[in-house]
Formats: C-alpha cells, structure tokens, sequence
C-alpha cells in the first residue's frame, strides 16, 4: 500500500532520514518508534507529502509519486492524517470539520455529506457532539473527531504522528480504543507512539528509527523479547515495557 | 465662565445643519476608504505572504511608499495627479487616496493575522486533500479575519479622523466646514471646539458598534 525507496530528507544541512526502505501491506498496522530526533514524525510526513523527501520514491497504492508532476492534494486525499495536536478548524462545528474536506475536495453534496459524517461519528463515539465547536470538546474527544475528519475521505491508509501525545493520560484509552477499533476493521496504518502498549497488541510491524535510519523491522514478539540489536534494548529500557 | 457655553450653544445651533450634512460627506468617504483599503489589504496581504518574489517586491514597495510619506502629501499627489488625466471630482480623489493609504495599513493587519494562524491549520486542510487556495480560503482566512477585527476596528477610527485631512483639496466635509466657518464666524476657538465633539460623537458610535460586533464573534466562535 505505501512503499519508500532509498528516502532521504535533510532540513539544511541536517539529515534527517538517511535512505528509508519501507513497506507497508494493505491492512496493515505499523508502528515506528525511536527517541526523539531518530526521524520518524519526519518519515511519517513524508509519507504524506507535508514534507518534501529529498531524494527516493514514494510508492502508494501501486503508484508511484512524481513529486514535480502529480497534483498532490490528491495524493494527501488518499492517505489519512491524525496530528498531535488535532489541528481541528477551531471556526468550525464538530460535523462541518467532518463534512468540509467531502464537500469541498469531493464536491458531495452537503446532505450526503452530513449523512455520511454523523455515521463516522457515531463510531467514534461522538454523535451526541456534531454540533458543538472544538473549543467545547475534551482533548480526547478533539483526536476522535479528528480521526473521523480523516476518515470522511475515505482514505486507503491513516497516519498517526503521535496521536496521544498530547493527552491527558486518562484520556488516552478512549482514542487508542478507536484506533484498535480502526485497525481490526482492516484499515491500513502507520503510526508514532510511545504507547508500547498499544504497539505490543495491536501492531503488526514495529519498525525502529534512529538517527535517520531503519534499525531494527520486525513483530511485536520479536521486537519486544528477542531483539538483538543494542539501541533497541537500550530504548526499550528507558521507556520500561 | 457661562459665557462661553452661551457662544459655544450659539455656535452649535447656527451650525448644526451644515454639519450634519458634513458629517455624512465624512461617513461616505470613510466608507469609501474602508472598501478600498480592505479590498487593497486583502490582496496586498496575500502577495506579501505568496511564494512569487515579484508580487512580493510589489507588495512592500506598496506598503513602504504608503507608509513612508505623509497622508495629505499622498492626497495632493493622487488628486493633482489623477485630474490631470482623469476628470474626478475632489470628494472621490480624497476617498480614493484615504483609501489607498489605509490598504497598506490593512495590508500589514491582514499579513500579521493570517500568520499569527497556526501552521497545524494550514497542514491539516492540505491533509484532508485541499488545495492551498481552498485551505486558505475555507479555513485560514475566516480564522485570520476574525483575528484581525481588533486592529481593523481601530484602523477604521484612524481613518474616519484622518478623512478630515482631504479638506486640503476642497472637499466639504467637517473639517473642511469647520474651517470656513470658524474664518467667517471669527469664532475659531468654538468652531474648532463643536467640530471636535462631532468627531468625538462619531468615534465614540463606531467604538461601541466594534465592541458589539466583537462580542458577537466570541459568542460564535466558542
């Protein structure tokens, strides 16, 4: 579903991913983790265009991007995106930060679109909310929204940079919740976290970042209790599994 | 000491139809200047933040120029200028110029507000697949012009009292009158002195009519 060659990405003369081979499977769920600076809120941003790679190609759904060519509002439109800080359109009510992207991008039709979005938010537990603005919501409540602002589009993969970050701790079961939910319905993933939890159950891949580079790729299992690799066992020990 | 609010209430009765329909001329060019200048700041803000160096070369000439010389230099130019190859009358000279001078004015307002909006706006209307006219129109804009509302009100203010600088090219509008009159009347003092209340009057309407507007927008953006 989303495939990286040989991705390399520098902010000046700072190198941040140092040629990144990843490969993501339809209905997969990814989880790459490192400590802060390894690359991969950067990787993940690539991945979405919001930033430029420097060099490497960009494969989703089989095709591959041509960063100079291909118009890539409608590459972005594809793939998902949940932000750390939810970024929800404070202007805006709950349904119609669901509905604009479908109305605007889609050009729905703004009954269908409505119809549509109260269905989303009814599975992340919202629908009770739909008229209320952004600023009355939880934090907690603000990332379910914005999962189901990304879901409206119907996208074939979703990004998570960090969705739970920066939450309240007790409001970090109700996100993560919808996000397993999420995942058992099959829906392909990549996602930041520190919430090893989260990684041992529900993620299919762990894919370890340091210093730009991919060092470790493997399953849960293996990643948590068989890993060989010395940067893995010394992060795993500072974030204490 | 009554005296003088005898003189001053005799002014003020001998006065007040002319002023009224003064103070009209100065609401209609302060409007004038308020459309212009917002549809200048508007278009002058979005090239100063484009990607295109030459609109931004423009854009700061714009305002530099704007910024950098006296309003009445600015109104003589334009009308000694503009009715040399144009017939216009001297009350749309004056707004035109009024209004040109604020757009730069506006411009920076609009810049700072549109800036002052977070970069997680801009990224997640792109992240949903918008396009970065549709995220600016649809999500960045209505934030930055509520953001902006503030400073435009008191912008507007300024403009309203700087209209009375377009007597210079003979337009009859408060001040305009005030002067003739206080020459006829060899009443300056009082003359100066009503004319300066009907300003204050008018401030003080527009203040209480900003700050009823803005209540408004913080009710609806909660």
């Amino acid at each position: 579903m989303i495939k990286t060659k040989n991705l390399h990405k520098s902010f000046g003369d700072l190198e941040v991913l140092k040629g990144i081979d990843l490969d993501v499977e339809t209905g997969e769920v990814v989880v790459l983790i490192g400590v802060s600076g390894s690359g991969k809120s950067t990787l993940l941003r690539c991945l979405n265009f919001l930033e430029m790679p420097n060099e490497g190609e960009i494969t989703i759904d089989g095709r591959q991007v041509d960063l100079k060519k291909d118009d890539l509002s409608n590459v972005r439109a594809e793939v998902g995106m949940v932000f750390q800080h939810f970024n929800l359109f404070p202007h805006k009510t709950v349904l119609e930060n669901v509905t604009e992207a479908p109305i605007i991008v889609k050009k729905m039709k703004k009954e269908r679109a409505e119809k549509e979005a109260r269905v989303i938010l009814e599975k992340v537990g919202l629908s009770d909310k739909a008229d209320v603005y952004p600023g009355k919501l939880s934090g907690g409540q603000k990332q379910r929204v914005a999962i189901a602002r990304a879901l409206a589009m119907e996208p074939k993969a979703l990004l998570f940079d960090e969705p739970t970050s920066a939450l309240d701790p007790e409001l970090v079961g109700e996100v993560l919740q919808v996000m397993q939910d999420l995942a058992n319905e099959g829906m392909t993933m990549v996602v930041v976290t520190h919430e090893m939890k989260f990684a041992k159950e529900v993620a299919d891949r762990i894919v370890m970042l340091d210093e730009g580079c991919i060092i470790e790729n493997a399953d849960p299992h293996t990643f948590f209790n068989h890993s060989t690799n010395e940067r893995t066992r010394q992060f795993l020990e500072m974030v204490d599994v | 000491m009554p005296e003088i609010f005898t003189t001053l209430y005799e002014v003020f009765i001998r006065t007040y139809p002319g002023f009224l329909k003064a103070a009209l001329i100065t609401l209609e060019i302060t409007a004038i200047a308020l459309v212009l200048g917002t549809a200048l700041g508007i278009v002058f803000a979005l090239m100063k933040i484009s990607k295109s160096k030459i609109l931004q070369t423009i854009a700061n000439l714009y305002i530099t120029l704007i910024r950098g010389t006296p309003l009445i230099v600015q109104i003589m130019f334009l009308y000694y200028g503009i009715t040399n190859i144009v017939v216009l009358s001297n009350f749309w000279a004056g707004a035109i110029a009024l209004g040109i001078h604020n757009g730069a004015y506006i411009a920076e307002i609009f810049r700072g507000a549109i800036q002052g909006i977070d970069r997680g706006q801009e990224e997640a209307s792109l992240a949903v697949g918008m396009n970065r006219r549709q995220a600016m129109r649809r999500i960045i804009f209505p934030q930055a012009l509520r953001r902006a509302i503030p400073p435009l009100g008191n912008q507007f203010i300024i403009t309203m009292k700087d209209s009375s600088l377009v007597y210079v090219i003979g337009v009859s509008e408060m001040f305009g009158l005030a002067n003739r009159e206080a020459a006829a009347s060899f009443q300056p003092f009082e003359t100066f002195l009503v004319v300066g209340m009907y300003y204050l009057v008018l401030v003080l309407i527009f203040s209480a009519l900003l700050k009823w507007y803005e209540k408004k927008l913080d009710v609806d953006s909660i």
